[in-house]
């Protein structure tokens, strides 16, 4: 569930005079203080912003998939190298990129790439517990919250951008707002609630068929 | 029923005991078959509401298993990110006909139904239970009964996740009374799904059949979840409980009262069947056991009764060996003690002890009973010279004597009459329907009876007897006139030696005034109302009072002073005298014995019935006063001629004895009777008293002038001293102190007076004739 807007408030703090680049740093917390993971925060330049394709990987180890929240630019490719001693069937509902990898051990041949912005849900057919996202965008300038809540993007040029925050377990994206980045360090603070990460049943490795 | 009855009490004991015990075990029974009941419904109804809960569970788990497995479905989850609605509705049908459900939805995650089995070409609308999703984001999966909207589901709500959360699958089971039959018959509950709301309560489903069915929806609407109710649905009673299942829709259990109560109404039936059983069976078996206890009892009773009027005859006749049939053995001993008692008493109270012969109370009773239309007569018998034998031989022998006589006597009155010994030797017949001729005939064979010689220890006794015959109702209509007479009778047979007489023909009818003084002459006598009066005798020689008369008066206190003449022949005729003379001899003894002390020389003398010389009471009261030391004074005893010649022959033997004694003899009334000086002479007398008939008649009779001289002539030359009395002038004093006489009395010397008096004359008298001299 999101707060409503009000609830959360971005403060702008005093930052300190940059020359040809800034940089962000956004605080996720509960109302009651507690650091959100996994928050991504993105900002998006109203002028095309440059490409920098990259490669990126989401690993399936002890039967999840890490990490849980992967953001990259439009046209990245992602692989899913499997460390565990069994398979795995990696797949993808989400409109912006429907895919399957089925069962494989090891490194599959190609990486998947992620040519449309979007949100992507990947599981695994064989565990159902099994659970990652993918955040497809299309600026280079996005980072997303650690344990501590916080998260940095560096090395933004000056100009105005669309901050977004997106969070997987938040059905809906939080209404986005303009920011206007100089030389500067601009650190906000951001309110919200998400909930926890819904139990599933992850049964023990012994004696059991996974 | 009187509860003085003691049958009706023990009866009412033991059927009240009964009944209370009846009573409070059907009580006791009730109450705990009430609660028995109570609780059997309570916990088929428990344990219905669990079993339909986990057929309810069941059966969702069978929709979870089913939407479970379908939601993780590959293939499914790819038709639903692809929007694949066809591929959705087939997956969605093949999975709910496994299971047999009849609801099959996808649900998007904004609540819109998708995919409907029941309807596959309908656009997407809008999830009729949205709660349902918001519950089942809360808690996967979510399964409930609902109303969708008038038919009812038991639906189960489970998530798509893909891996995030895709859509929901609804999968429901049809709740219609098929169902609800199907619980019902496991559960073993009537079981009704309702929808309550404000319009009031509809059955969705029901396992109750029409009429009851209909009955519900009212029946329920004041049912809660709290407890259980008893609902009553056409005329049946239905234990009742509801369990929400959803928001408005409620899960009523019932159980039916009737079939859990049938197995306790039917032992209610049987006790109740036992306690009037029991009832009439303890009424007829105490009733029984009571009359056995009773039965004896009142016929005890009514023996008591019996011999309380004095009837023994009826013996009880005891069968029972318990205390009943000891008391009633008890009973007839008593009785029988009383009766043996009573009839001992009986015997003594009229019976002879000596001959066994009736006595005489029995006799006077048979005398009571006669009535006037029976003619009877009575024959008393009398021993001759029986108390001459007496005295000679001993009492043994007289008893002996009077046992014989009254054996022989009893020989003959056999269906003659009533035989009585009377008193010492009198012995009396009632005979009744005898007339005189035959009163006579029988008393001829008594006397012939009598005249056998008696053998008594080797001794031949002649006895003879005089009959005295008095007839009823000519000589008297009451017992003691009849035996008065015939007593008058016997004396008279004696005395003419005829040996019968007849009562009509003796002469002597007493006066009725001295019939009443008999009866009160033993009265008197207690009462003191005798008394002794002395008459002086004064002796012509020395002119000195030497002796004095004595004479009994009777101070009646009605009829004043009685002369000895009125009452003395009666009380000798009735044999009263036994009694008045040794109360004379005792009197006038002492009086003389105070006189001698002092200093009065007076002999007394007594006058002495023919009753007293006959009988051997008088020599043995004078010798037993002689041996008293009581004679010192002297005793004179006056006996009439005619007494003397009543029993010349006893009158010798005890005149003999007295004489013996010291006791001085005189003749009363010489003259009068036909004494021949031959047998005077044999006689140990010492005095002769004329006759005063002659003294009175001296002044006009020379004749009787004449005997008086003569006799006193006579006396003399016998030896013997002469008296006359009844001297009452002074020309015959004169003339007998002239022709002899030794003593004179009467009243020209003093009339008889009492003790008292007569000193006061005698020392009066004394002083005139110191002062003559
Ligand atoms: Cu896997």
């Amino acid at each position: 569930m999101i707060l409503a807007p009000k609830a959360w408030l971005p403060l702008l703090l005093a930052c300190s005079a940059c020359a040809t680049a800034g940089s962000l740093e956004v605080v996720a917390a509960t109302p009651e203080g507690k650091p959100i993971e996994d928050f991504a925060v993105v900002l998006e330049a109203a002028a095309p912003s440059p490409t920098k394709k990259t490669k990126s990987a989401i690993i399936q180890r002890d039967r999840e998939f890490n990490p849980y929240l992967t953001i990259i630019q439009t046209g990245t490719a992602i692989e899913f190298p499997n460390r565990d001693p069994f398979k795995h069937h990696v797949y993808s509902f989400s409109q912006p990129k429907m895919f399957e990898i089925k069962l494989y051990a090891g490194k599959p041949a190609k990486p998947v790439v992620f040519d449309k912005p979007g949100v992507v849900a990947l599981g695994c057919n064989i565990h159902d517990w099994m659970e990652a996202y993918v955040l497809v965008v299309d600026t280079p300038y996005f980072g997303k919250t650690g344990q501590d809540g916080r998260a940095h993007l560096d090395n933004i040029p000056e100009g105005v951008y669309r901050l977004r925050y997106w969070h997987p377990r938040l059905m809906d994206e939080l209404p986005t707002r303009e920011l206007r980045m100089g030389n500067e360090n601009v650190r906000l603070t951001l309110k919200a609630t998400v909930p926890p990460r819904p139990a599933h049943n992850k049964p023990p490795l012994e004696g059991s068929g996974y | 029923m009187s509860f003085r009855s003691l049958r009706n009490r023990i009866v009412a004991v033991f059927v009240g005991l009964l009944v209370l015990v009846m009573a409070m075990v059907l009580v006791l029974v009730n109450r705990s078959g009430d609660q028995i009941i109570d609780g059997v419904i309570e916990r088929q109804l428990k344990s219905g509401a669990r079993t339909f809960q986990i057929l309810l569970s069941q059966n969702n788990s069978q929709l979870e298993i089913a939407a479970k497995l379908l939601a993780s479905d590959f293939a499914f989850r790819e038709a639903i990110a692809t929007g694949d609605k066809p591929t959705i509705l087939s997956a969605l049908r093949n999975h709910g006909n496994r299971i047999r459900a009849r609801k099959m939805l996808l649900v998007s995650l904004d609540g819109r139904v998708m995919a409907d089995t029941q309807n596959p070409s309908a656009r997407p609308y809008p999830f009729p239970l949205p709660d349902l999703l918001s519950n089942a984001e809360q808690s996967v999966p979510v399964s409930t009964i609902a109303a969708m909207p008038s038919e009812a589901y038991q639906v189960v709500v489970v998530p798509v996740f893909a891996p995030a959360r895709l859509a929901w699958i609804v999968m429901g089971f049809r709740v219609d009374d098929a169902w609800a039959r199907e619980f019902a018959s496991i559960s073993g509950v009537e079981v009704s799904i309702v929808r309550k709301d404000k319009g009031g309560i509809n059955t969705l489903a029901t396992s109750l059949s029409g009429e009851l069915a209909a009955d519900l929806p009212k029946a329920a609407a004041r049912l809660d979840s709290s407890h259980s109710e008893l609902l009553t649905l056409a005329d049946s009673h239905y234990q009742s409980v509801a369990e929400p299942l959803d928001k408005n829709v409620l899960a009523i259990l019932q159980r039916q009262i009737d079939q859990d109560a049938a197995p306790f109404r039917t032992m209610q039936v049987v006790l109740w069947g036992i306690l009037a059983g029991g009832v009439l069976f303890f009424i007829v078996g105490s009733f029984l056991l009571a009359r056995r206890i009773t039965h004896p009892i009142n016929r005890l009773a009514l023996a008591a009764k019996r011999i309380e009027t004095g009837d023994y005859s009826d013996a009880l006749a005891v069968r029972s060996q318990d205390e009943i049939g000891e008391l009633a053995s008890s009973f007839v001993r008593m009785s029988e003690g009383i009766a043996s008692r009573e009839q001992k008493i009986l015997r003594l109270a009229y019976q002879d002890l000596l001959t066994g012969l009736f006595n005489r109370t029995r006799f006077l009773q048979a005398l009571e009973e006669l009535s006037e239309g029976n003619p009877a007569a009575i024959a008393l018998v009398d021993l001759d010279r029986f108390r001459h034998i007496n005295n000679a031989l001993g009492h043994g022998v007289g008893d002996h004597l009077l046992i014989v006589v009254g054996q022989r006597l009893d020989a003959i009155s056999r269906g003659s009459g009533l035989l009585a010994r009377l008193g010492e030797d009198e012995f009396a017949f009632l005979l009744p329907e005898h007339d005189q001729n035959a009163a006579w005939a029988f008393a001829e064979t008594i006397l012939e009876a009598l005249r056998k010689p008696v053998e008594i220890d080797d001794q031949r006794l002649d006895i003879s007897a005089s009959v005295g015959i008095a007839l009823f109702p000519q000589d008297g209509v009451n017992a003691s006139t009849l035996l008065r007479r015939a007593e008058l009778a016997v004396y008279a047979a004696k005395k003419h030696r005829s040996g019968i007489a007849l009562a009509a023909t003796v002469e002597e009818q007493p006066e009725p005034e001295h019939l009443s003084l008999i009866g009160e002459m033993r009265e008197a006598l207690v009462r003191d109302e005798f008394v002794v009066h002395y008459q002086p005798k004064l002796d012509l020689h020395s002119g000195e009072v030497i002796a004095v008369e004595a004479v009994i008066r009777w101070l009646h206190p009605e009829r004043g002073l009685i002369q000895p003449c009125k009452f003395i022949p009666f009380a000798e005729n009735t044999g009263f005298i036994r009694e008045i003379t040794p109360w004379v001899l005792e009197k006038v003894v002492d009086q003389a014995a105070r006189w001698h002390e002092s200093g009065r020389k007076l002999l007394p003398s007594v006058n002495i019935s023919t009753y007293d010389l006959l009988s051997a009471g008088l020599v043995e009261t004078v010798r037993a006063l002689a041996s008293d030391q009581k004679l010192t004074p002297g005793l004179c005893l006056e006996i009439t001629e005619s007494a003397l010649m009543e029993d010349p022959e006893i009158s010798l033997d005890h005149l003999m004895q007295l004489a013996a004694l010291g006791v001085r003899l005189s003749v009363d009334d010489y003259g009068a009777g036909q004494a021949s000086l031959a047998y005077l002479k044999a006689l140990p007398i010492h005095e002769l008293k004329i006759d005063r008939s002659f003294i009175h008649s001296l002044a006009q009779s020379p004749k009787d002038a004449a005997i008086v001289r003569s006799t006193v002539a006579l006396g003399h030359a016998l030896g013997l001293t002469v008296v006359a009395e009844g001297v009452e002038t002074e020309a015959d004093f004169v003339w007998l102190r002239q022709v002899g006489a030794d003593l004179v009395q009467g009243y020209w010397i003093a009339r008889p007076m009492p003790a008292s008096e007569l000193e006061i004359w005698l020392d009066k008298r004394q002083r005139w004739a110191v002062a003559a001299n």
